[in-house]
């Protein structure tokens, strides 16, 4: 099988992230950079349906000269070998599913995962457009995942219930917390990674021009949070008939 | 709960800026490793303390290890991260390719090793013992005794021990009585007592190796007559199923902290049936459990340092939350209280704390230099690097360990009754900490060991190899017009210690032994201040160069605070040689004159 896992370099969840003054982006000194954890699933999930089936599997990533790492990192968690686009710095879900699909074309492939959202932007949409772009179908938010036959079986939960979703292949699933739990990376890994073949490409390779079609016009720190209320009284009932108005009337949450 | 136990930056400030690590890649032995690789195993290893050891540090605490029906029930992480460093080739690192490692350099090995240790160090434990035990019986073991025992300790499935201790024979091993009698099968019987011995039995591996000293019948007394034995728990039957091998624990011990890990007591052969195979030559066994024992040593360093690095995270986060008291300039009371990290005498303790950690750790990197290097190099410079090695190995083991227990402690104090109370891990890490000035040697022989024998090794050569490495910092220093004054003070103290160690070594003429070896320790702790204060020369070095470039904002903080630091540890704790020295020059034998008779107050 040909497995496609598609890593994005995102800050630490612990790190904390300070926005730039002009509002351009974040602060990116000091801060130290992972893998995107909802990606981290799908190559795991790429490992194991590889080491049960056979096949290969390729990370592909679109990101700075540092996503470099992360590439290396699922390497040494035990793919074959890594796509690295590099030129396409602040590049909206767009652009970079473009790349990412014009990557993948190139590759024979059976089966791409994403994780399904990234954690420093938010917008959960590449995994849809990349399946778009490549004419495939796509299955989103899936925690669990079974292929037989050239098809998929997904599980995908919603509100109150769970879906089981069938797709043919080739197709896109986008991972969720709860697929699996990924490994580490092992020494031996770590050690065969730096020999693995990595594909440096830049965006102009793919006919892809830095011209996006969604912009960030702003970043602003969040608001800081108004102060919180004490209610005043000594009879807990009329405290708590108070509570109840407060939070229909200001608050609006019930 | 504090998150933070270790500083990536600081590991990389070390390595790379201090170190220099990448210069051992010139070297065959090392050529196939790379920084990124460096980088992904620091990453890696910060992963796994944080997602896996740090989870369950106080419940390996709160629920230690159960003794019933012959086995010990210790906590399920113990199972999983052994197979995790089996499987993740972590217990194997330094071994070469051919024995199936990865041929870490040691500065490497170190980082998992420090992090682990730091996220959980009773976890950290059986790894590290069973890497020890398994080099020992590739060093020199028999090819039989290698391919039974090494491939199952690498993969985790065996644990490994190192079984000295004896009740009459603890920091006396010429005294271990357990004994060992030959049979014409190729094996030993065993029988005897063996206490205290971490990781000997429990439940979270399928066998337990113990790397155990014994006599063989016949044997001379003392350390010319003791054997290295290989003991397994459970031994293979014609069949090639494990099978018990009378290896019997009596109990475990009920300790102060580290709790996570057991020590347990054994006795051997008490149906005649514990079989032993003989490692090497007869009666050479203490020699070869050197190897371990040193090894051990500087891992214990490491140990300490390591939870002295937990400690002042977990501290540094508390005294930067936590509101009391107002600036002594500050007279309005309805002015909102300072958190108490802008008070001086919590920033002081701060400071000590991370002079003490981030200079143990920069003297533990150092020493493994040494060790790198007296592997890649030949000749006069392998020889050199041995020395400095051996040299140095008490005071990476004693330095970290002593310290640490002072640095916890104020780690603990900067939470005031919240240091004492078990909400916060202060309390832990100070009880766990305790262990490493015991184990692996108690502080009191390695002070013997460094004055009664190290700086005298080949007529004092190790010796001057060590004051020469130390010159060598000084000029460097010397070139950077903000640290001349410190190299100038790292010169005198560097003078005292070198006329105290002859004024020393003539007494031992002049007055005998005992008097010679009475302050042994406080020479230790002399020797200990004046190494720290070396590494905290070369790491000023490699900040005030680094301040000369352009930086991010963070950095210059970053080298700044290493520049307060070393300073810190110049003005307050490198003065504190002037007591030892005068103690010390005064051989006046006090200890040794008074008799037990005169601690006599009344019954
Ligand atoms: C948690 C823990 C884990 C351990 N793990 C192991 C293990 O895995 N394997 C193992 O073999 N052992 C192990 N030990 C044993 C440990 O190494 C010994 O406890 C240690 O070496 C000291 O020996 P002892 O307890 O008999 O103390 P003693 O030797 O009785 O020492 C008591 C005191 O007397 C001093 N003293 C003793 N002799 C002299 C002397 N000649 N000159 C000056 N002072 C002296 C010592 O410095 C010490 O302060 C462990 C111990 C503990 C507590």
């Amino acid at each position: 099988m040909n497995l496609i896992a598609c890593v994005k370099q995102v800050p630490d969840t612990e790190a904390q992230i300070k926005v730039k003054a002009d509002g351009s982006g974040i602060e990116e000194a000091g801060i130290k950079w992972v893998m995107n954890p909802y990606d981290e699933f799908g190559v795991e999930e790429a490992l194991r349906l590889k080491e049960k089936a056979g096949g290969t599997v390729t990370v592909v990533s679109v990101g700075p000269a540092r996503a470099m790492e992360t590439i290396r990192t699922a390497l040494a968690m035990g793919a074959e070998k890594g796509v690295h686009i590099t030129d396409l710095d602040n590049a909206d879900a767009f652009a970079t599913a473009s790349a990412l699909a014009a990557a993948i074309k190139e590759i024979p492939f059976d089966l791409v995962f994403c994780g399904q959202r990234a954690i420093d932007d938010d917008s959960a949409q590449v995994g849809s457009i990349l399946a778009e772009l490549l004419g495939v179908p796509q299955v989103t938010i899936v925690t669990k995942l079974e292929v037989a036959d050239n098809k998929i079986k997904a599980v995908k939960p919603i509100e109150g219930a769970q879906l089981l979703i069938e797709a043919s292949m080739p197709c896109v699933v986008t991972a969720q917390k709860g697929l699996n739990e990924p490994r580490y990376a092992s020494l031996p890994g770590i050690m065969k990674a730096k020999k693995k073949p990595v594909d440096v490409k830049k965006a102009a390779d793919y006919g892809i021009s830095a011209d996006f079609k969604a912009n960030v016009a702003k970043m602003m720190p969040p608001p800081s949070r108004p102060p919180g209320k004490i209610i005043q009284g000594d009879d807990p009932a009329v405290k708590a008939a108070e509570l109840v108005k407060l939070l229909r009337e200001e608050a609006k949450v019930i | 709960m504090a998150e933070k136990f270790a500083s990536e930056r600081n590991i990389k400030f070390l390595l790379y800026e201090v170190f220099d690590v990448a210069s051992l890649l010139q070297y065959p032995y090392y050529s196939e490793h790379s920084v990124e690789m460096f980088d992904i195993i620091t990453d890696t290893s910060m992963k796994i303390g944080r997602d896996l050891l740090k989870p369950c540090l106080m419940e390996m605490d709160k629920e230690p290890p159960e003794f019933a029906n012959g086995t010990v029930k210790v906590h399920p992480v113990v199972r999983t991260f052994m197979q995790e460093c089996g499987e993740g080739g972590w217990i194997s690192s330094i071994a070469p390719f051919e024995s199936g490692g990865q041929q870490l350099p040691h500065m490497i090995d170190f980082i998992p090793r420090f992090i682990f240790a730091a996220a959980n160090y009773s976890a950290s434990v059986y790894p590290m013992l069973t890497t020890e035990a398994a080099l020992l019986i590739e060093s020199f073991g028999s090819e039989e005794l290698k391919n039974t025992y090494v491939p199952n300790m690498f993969a985790g499935k065996w644990q490994g021990t190192m079984a000295l201790t004896e009740p009459q024979a603890g920091s006396s091993l010429a005294d271990i009585a357990t004994t060992a009698e030959a049979t014409d099968k190729g094996y030993y019987k065993m029988r005897g007592q063996k206490i205290f011995i971490s990781g000997s039995e429990h439940n979270g591996v399928d066998n337990v190796v113990q790397l155990l000293l014994a006599r063989i019948k016949g044997a001379p007394a003392g350390v010319r007559g003791i054997s290295l034995f290989v003991v397994p728990n459970k031994r293979f039957d014609e069949q090639g199923t494990l099978v018990p091998n009378d290896v019997n624990v009596t109990g475990i011990y009920h300790k102060l902290g580290y709790k996570g890990c057991p020590i347990c007591q054994l006795s051997l052969g008490e149906e005649d049936d514990c079989r032993g195979y003989l490692v090497g030559e007869p009666n050479k066994g203490l020699g070869y459990m050197f190897q371990m024992m040193n090894a051990a040593r500087i891992g214990i360093g490491l140990g300490a340092a390591a939870i002295g690095s937990a400690a002042y995270y977990a501290s540094l986060e508390y005294s930067r939350e936590r509101p009391q008291g107002r600036r002594s300039t500050e007279k309005d009371p309805t002015i909102p209280q300072v958190p108490i990290i802008e008070h001086a005498d919590v920033k002081r303790m701060l400071l000590f704390e991370r002079a003490v950690v981030e200079g143990a750790l920069s003297f533990l990197m150092q020493c493994s230099k040494y060790s790198d290097l007296k592997m890649v190099l030949t000749g006069e410079e392998k020889e050199k690097n041995a020395l400095l090695l051996d040299l140095l190995t008490p005071v990476a083991k004693s330095y970290p360990s002593e310290m640490c227990v002072w640095s916890v402690s104020q780690g603990l104090q900067c939470l005031g009754g919240y240091g004492y109370c078990d909400e916060f891990p202060l309390e832990q890490y100070y009880r766990d900490v305790r262990i490493h000035p015991i184990h692996e040697g108690t502080t009191g022989i390695h002070g013997i060991t460094l004055l009664g024998r190290n700086v005298s090794i080949q007529n004092g050569k190790a010796f001057q190899l060590y004051l020469e490495e130390i010159n060598r910092a000084i000029r460097e220093a010397e070139g950077f017009a903000e640290l001349k004054d410190y190299a100038s003070e790292l010169k005198d103290a560097t003078a005292k210690l070198e006329k105290t160690t002859s004024c020393l070594l003539s007494i031992a003429k002049e007055k005998g032994q005992d008097v010679f070896l009475a302050d042994a320790t406080l020479y230790l702790e002399l020797f200990g201040i004046v190494s720290i204060a070396w590494q905290w020369l070369l790491q000023a070095i490699a900040a005030t160069r680094a301040l000369r470039n352009q930086l991010t904002e963070e950095d210059v903080l970053f080298y700044e605070g290493k520049i307060y630091t070393f300073r810190y540890f110049f003005g307050y704790e490198l003065v504190k040689i002037e007591g030892l020295v005068k103690r010390l020059s005064r051989t006046d034998g006090l200890t040794v004159d008074m008799k037990q008779e005169h601690f006599f107050d009344g019954m």
